[in-house]
Parts: C-alpha cells; sequence; structure tokens
C-alpha cells in the first residue's frame, strides 16, 4: 500500500474545506470511515460522523450563501503507515438561513482542527477521528442580504 | 502484534489525569513522546508538548493550585497494534496560579479531550497529539490572595 505523505494528507485537508464552503460538490460523508467520530464545534459530546456529515450536508451553503475558509499551516504527523494526524488552525465565514428567512452571518475567526486520516483498503484516505473547537466564540450577525 | 484494548487507553487516560490531579510533575511529563503536539483548552494555537508541560508545571502543578476532574464516558478507537484515540467528555475545576502570582479558578463543566496514544520503542502508551477544548466558554474568577485552592 502507498505510504501516506504529508501532501496527500494537506490536500484532503484542503478538500474538506472546499465542500464545506460549497466550492466542491461532494458528498461530505464521503470524507469519513463509516465508524469515524467527531467533536464539532460546540456540541458537548461526541457523535458518528455519519449523522454530523448528514446534518451538516442540510446547511451547507447553496449559490445563494457565500461561505468562505482560511486554514493556516497545516502540521502533518504521520504516525504510520496507514495513519496521519493534520492539526491546523482555520478561520470560517458562513450564512445561515433562519426559521424566520432571516439570515446571520457566523464568523469563526479562531478555530484549531484535528483530522485524523486512515488510509482505507482501497487506497482512499477517510478521516477516522475530528475534533473542531474554537479559542474564542464565533461572532454572529443579523444580515439584512 | 493484536490491537491495542480498550481497557490499556482507559487506564492511561485515568493516569493522565490523576497525575495531573496529585501533582506528580515527572510522571505526567513521560505521558507524552518527545515529539508530541498540543492544542490546549484555551490556546489559539498548536504547540509543542514540551512548552505546554513548561506553562502547566508553573501554572497547575505548584502548592497554591490545584485540579480536579470528573470524566464522562471514553471512546477508544484502536487503529492497529500501536496506535489508538481516545475522545471523552470532562467536567475540569482548576485553581492556576499565574506568573504574577495571582490565582484564578475556573470551571470547565463541557470539556472535550481529543487524546491520541502510540506505543513508544518500549511497548509504553504514550501521547502523540492532544486536543483539548470546551463546549462553552470557560467561567473563570480571581481569587483572593488568602484563598486556599477549592477542593471539590
Amino acid at each position: 500500500m502507498k505510504k501516506i505523505s504529508s501532501e496527500d494528507v494537506s490536500n484532503e485537508v484542503h478538500r474538506f474545506w472546499a465542500i464545506l464552503s460549497g466550492n466542491l460538490q461532494v458528498k461530505l460523508e464521503e470524507m469519513y470511515s463509516p465508524t469515524a467520530i467527531v467533536f464539532t464545534g460546540k456540541a458537548k459530546r461526541s457523535e458518528s460522523a455519519k449523522l454530523m456529515a448528514v446534518r451538516r450536508s442540510r446547511h451547507l451553503p447553496g449559490s445563494a450563501l457565500s461561505s468562505r475558509a482560511e486554514v493556516g499551516s497545516i502540521d502533518v504527523q504521520i504516525v504510520g503507515l496507514d495513519v496521519a494526524i493534520a492539526a491546523y488552525t482555520y478561520s470560517f465565514n458562513t450564512k445561515k438561513i433562519l426559521a424566520d428567512g432571516g439570515k446571520v452571518q457566523i464568523n469563526t475567526s479562531f478555530g484549531r482542527a484535528t483530522q485524523i486520516f486512515q488510509r482505507g483498503e482501497d487506497g482512499v484516505l477517510r478521516i477516522v477521528h475530528e475534533h473542531l473547537s474554537a479559542a474564542a466564540p464565533p461572532a454572529t450577525e443579523k444580515t439584512g442580504e | 502484534m493484536s490491537n491495542i484494548s480498550s481497557d490499556d487507553v482507559r487506564a492511561e487516560v485515568k493516569k493522565f489525569w490523576d497525575f495531573l490531579s496529585r501533582k506528580l510533575k515527572s510522571q505526567f511529563a513521560e505521558m507524552y513522546l518527545s515529539s508530541a503536539s498540543v492544542f490546549a483548552a484555551d490556546a489559539r494555537r498548536m504547540e509543542p508538548a514540551r512548552l505546554m508541560l513548561v506553562r502547566r508545571d508553573r501554572e497547575l502543578l505548584g502548592p497554591a493550585s490545584f485540579v480536579a476532574t470528573k470524566l464522562g464516558s471514553i471512546d477508544v478507537q484502536a487503529l492497529g497494534a500501536d496506535l489508538a484515540i481516545a475522545s471523552y467528555p470532562f467536567h475540569l475545576s482548576i485553581t492556576r496560579t499565574r506568573a504574577s502570582g495571582k490565582r484564578y479558578q475556573s470551571e470547565v463543566p463541557h470539556g472535550r479531550a481529543t487524546q491520541v496514544f502510540q506505543r513508544d520503542e518500549k511497548g509504553v502508551l504514550r501521547i502523540v497529539h492532544e486536543h483539548m477544548s470546551s463546549a462553552e466558554p470557560v467561567s473563570t474568577k480571581e481569587l483572593p490572595p488568602t484563598d486556599p485552592p477549592k477542593q471539590v
């Protein structure tokens, strides 16, 4: 099996954020191993990545809502033939549609991410564990657009 | 070689918090591989574990500091013979002493931890990466100089 490289992992991280920003039309759940566990931004407990990906996909920005992610320097630790840990900071600005039809802008300025990738038997790198958090609460504001 | 057992990993997590709360500095430091990286709960950036250990030593392991934790259920994902991920919620109460000598008491009711353990060359499980965070903003208050550490 091909050994994991830092470049492979960095590419997957950028693909993840491209999907989350609505710039790549790939199903988010395809990024995750079926048994993956995640800590999302504000969740008090970890949960199955499958559940989280379905929920997150519902809120992925369409063409009417712009999102922008900026990923900092990605630190990759190769910890075995088929496993690597990616750790990095990020900022993420997105809009959400509220139940009343209004829109809210959410800016996460000090995001921190740990994503652990494992190469499957099919040779594809998938996330087996993810921990996203923020060093400061995201700023939210209603937008009139 | 067989996968790391969940029980072994859970025992290491409990040792980690036990060493921290009992202020066993050298045992606590030995939990980390020299190459380990850490996202501390209140840090904006990742740092090498050796730097974090210097700060935790100064702020949390001194005589006027205090650490108490209640751990939630620990999920373990074994990734082969040498690697496993532990993830769990925790409730943390800490009294830390800053470099200025001032003491601060913080409650972290909804802490979240990811710790990646790897076997070293001697077969000992040690942390190669750690990500601590809080699901809610942490409440911190300054303690008067004479207050003893709060017991939980």
